[in-house]
């Protein structure tokens, strides 16, 4: 105790002074280290569900705006025709669990294991729509991305993804069961 | 023998054990801060103005504090840093946990696995727990660049 009284060390101000300096520091190596990073990130990102996919903005974000399918609805329509190929990016297990109706599982993780079959049986001028668990799940858009670096140039994104598809009552497909809807 | 409390050894195994833990949290979510957004979106209690700043900013914070702690350079700013932080994760996993949200914690890697909310508080109150000791810690501090360890210091 004799130590304290010599020092100032409990002292509020002192304490105060020192956090702050400590703040300040910290802030402006974020910010730096952000401007130069090639991870870095915007400093306001995308987190409002009605404009798309929600995304930090970052330098090397994959999320395109205009590639995406904005309304369950169209997706349905586009379904329709039959001129498409839906494309479910989410895990095997949850494909599964439920999927669109004739959709292609290609889980994200497994691009470069399925791309050959993939290709084989679909030609580049397909109608791919990519789709994952909803606006909050960006492999849509990875999976978009993946299309385009092996030669498809007709991709989009459903970006309701699979649950707002169910919920609407539209086709659906389990493992157990050939076709619900 | 001294008692724990004002064990100097004591305070540096604290010390340095809450620097480490803070320096492997902050890692990954400074290289990613991308990846960290989503999760701090993803407890659902934050606008969407201020994630990104958040994202940006409290890695980095939680990096200088476990410096300052590591280093022993002003350890007791370091450590009421942390223990802010601490205590602004628990509210923040407390509320969630009320409500029932699931949610990734992001808490050491912003591609963590789930842990159980009650566990992350429990985790939470034992580095608070460390924190306030090195916080309130009242005697010499074993290898201090500056501030409250310095021999210089104790005779100033």
């Amino acid at each position: 105790m004799e130590f304290m009284k010599k020092t100032e060390y409990l002292s509020g101000n002192r304490l105060f002074r020192e956090t702050t300096i400590f703040i300040i520091l910290a802030v402006t190596l974020a910010f730096i280290y952000n401007a130069i990073s090639s991870k870095g990130i915007a400093f306001f990102g995308e987190w409002d569900k009605d404009i798309g996919v929600v995304n930090p903005r970052s330098k090397d974000t994959l999320v395109d705006h205009d590639l995406e399918i904005g309304s369950v609805q169209t997706a349905k329509r586009i379904f329709d025709t039959g001129n498409a190929v839906f494309v479910d990016v989410r895990s095997e297990d949850q494909y599964q669990d439920g999927h669109i109706k004739g959709a292609v599982m290609m889980p994200v993780n497994e691009f470069d294991r399925l791309i050959d079959a993939f290709q084989n049986q679909y030609p580049p001028e397909t109608l791919l729509i990519t789709y994952c668990s909803g606006r909050q799940c960006q492999d849509s858009h990875l999976a978009a991305q993946f299309f385009f670096e092996n030669g498809y140039w007709n991709v989009s994104v459903f970006i309701d993804g699979f649950f707002a598809w169910e919920s609407e009552g539209y086709p659906v497909e389990r493992d157990d069961e050939s076709n619900s809807e | 023998m001294k008692a724990i409390p004002n064990n100097p050894w004591l305070e540096l195994a604290a010390r340095w054990f809450l620097a480490l833990t803070f320096l492997y949290a902050s890692y990954s979510k400074i290289l990613n801060p991308g990846q960290f957004a989503k999760i701090i979106y993803g407890y659902g209690l934050f606008p969407g103005c201020i994630i990104n700043l958040m994202a940006i900013t409290i890695p980095w914070l939680e990096f200088v504090a476990a410096l300052s702690l590591m280093a022993g350079i002003y350890p007791r700013s370091g450590a009421l840093l942390i223990n802010v932080m601490l205590v602004l994760y628990m509210i923040v996993l407390s509320i969630n946990l009320i409500r029932g949200y699931q949610f990734d914690c992001g808490c050491f890697s912003p591609k963590s696995h789930n842990s159980s909310t009650s566990w992350l508080l429990i985790r939470d109150v034992f580095y608070l727990i460390l924190g306030i000791f090195i916080l309130r810690f009242k005697n010499f501090r074993k290898w201090c660049l500056c501030g409250f360890g310095r021999l210089s210091e104790l005779i100033a």
